[in-house]
């Protein structure tokens, strides 16, 4: 309920504020999204699985972003930048997949 | 071991003696130590009441960031390079190069064409421009046209020795031309390449038409040069002079007019060379 609640404020507001993003975060942006949408996703499985916890899921979301970002960063410092961002997406995109029918498993047992 | 077995005794009986003084001490329901109740209990639940609402609190300014960040990726994917790869980026380079060579070559055959099309109207023109000049000149060499122009004005009276004769008078023109006239008339006859001057009662006859002193000369050319032709000693000016006993006036002018112009012959078997 909170989960949606603030996704809705905060696509709400970025479509009505519309800031600059510095320049520096402008690379990592997207990975930060997909990251937490990975988050979201197994936080909807476990809360599905009725072992939804406040604490893993705030921890598993900002370990995501930031395990993401600095994978990225460490990649552009060693000139594998690109490569690794693909990585990462490719990685993140697997755990979505497989948490989103993990999901859907539970939905259309029952 | 009776010894041994009292004293055991002893120690026990008095070990437990303590204990029960130590229980009697201990005591807490006397009413001299008012029982403090611990809220363990109370404090966990507000405890968890806390950490419940401050989690989904958090829960909810994360997913916030998330909604936000996705929002504002969704306005900013479109308009910056600073996310592409470099592979896009070189061919992105490559790309647009090669358009641009091939906007500059088309370009340079536009102006080489702009170009051919100016030099073929400038060739035009200037044909025009011959054509226009060359109208004049042969326009004025054949006495179709009238002139006007720097020359002289040369007057020869009736001569008191004798007449002038048709000889004198092509020598006097023969003379000018020799000075290098452009343009000129006797009376008011033309003078062109096919003018005869012949003797005739009265007067001279010139392309058909009778002459009567005075003779009139309008001559366009330098007209130092001109005079000079006349007047020169020895010349046909001092001829008429001496031997006709007429009087021969010079008058140069900055602009002598000449008006009568001259029929343009038809050439009936000359062609022009293609």
């Amino acid at each position: 309920m909170a989960a949606v609640l603030g996704l809705i404020i905060g696509v709400v507001v970025g479509i009505f504020v519309r800031p600059d993003i510095p320049i520096v975060l402008q690379p990592y942006l997207p990975i930060m999204v997909v990251a937490a949408l990975d988050a979201l996703l197994g936080a909807a499985r476990s809360y599905f699985e009725r072992s939804f916890s406040d604490k893993v899921f705030v921890i598993s979301f900002v370990s995501n972003v930031v395990t993401a970002t600095l994978l990225v960063l460490l990649g552009n410092q060693l000139g594998v930048g690109s490569q690794l961002q693909t990585a990462v997406i490719v990685v993140l995109g697997i755990r979505i997949f497989s948490n989103v029918s993990a999901i859907r498993r539970f939905i259309f047992r029952g | 071991m009776p010894m041994s077995g009292k004293r055991e005794h002893d120690l026990l009986s008095k070990m437990h003696s303590q204990h029960a003084a130590d229980k009697e001490n201990d005591r807490m329901d006397t009413g001299s130590f008012p029982i403090v109740r611990r809220r363990p209990r109370r404090r966990g639940v507000t405890n968890e009441v806390r950490g419940h609402v401050a989690s989904s609190i958090l829960i909810v300014v994360l997913c916030a960031m998330l909604g936000f960040g996705y929002a504002i990726q969704l306005n900013n994917t479109t308009s910056t390079y600073e996310t592409m790869s470099e592979d896009e980026l070189t061919r992105l380079i490559t790309e647009t190069s090669t358009q641009v060579q091939n906007l500059q070559q088309r370009k340079a055959e536009l102006s080489s064409q702009l170009k051919s099309l100016q030099e073929a109207a400038n060739k035009q023109e200037e044909a025009k421009r011959i054509a226009k000049q060359n109208e004049d000149t042969s326009g004025l060499l054949s006495g179709r046209l009238p002139a006007v122009g720097e020359g002289v004005v040369i007057r020869v009276t009736r001569g008191t020795k004798e007449k002038v004769d048709a000889s004198t008078m092509f020598q006097l023109l023969e003379e000018l031309r020799n000075a290098g006239v452009e343009v000129m008339a006797i009376n008011s006859v033309r003078v062109v390449t096919s003018t005869y001057i012949a003797d005739a009662k009265g007067g001279l006859l010139c392309d058909g038409v009778l002459l009567k002193a005075p003779y009139t000369v309008k001559a366009i050319g330098d007209s130092q040069n001109l005079q000079n032709a006349v007047n020169i000693a020895g010349g046909v000016g001092s001829r008429l002079k001496v031997k006709f006993g007429a009087q021969v006036s010079v008058v140069s002018s900055n602009s002598v007019q000449i008006n009568e112009i001259a029929q343009v012959e038809q050439y009936s078997y000359a062609k022009t060379v293609e």
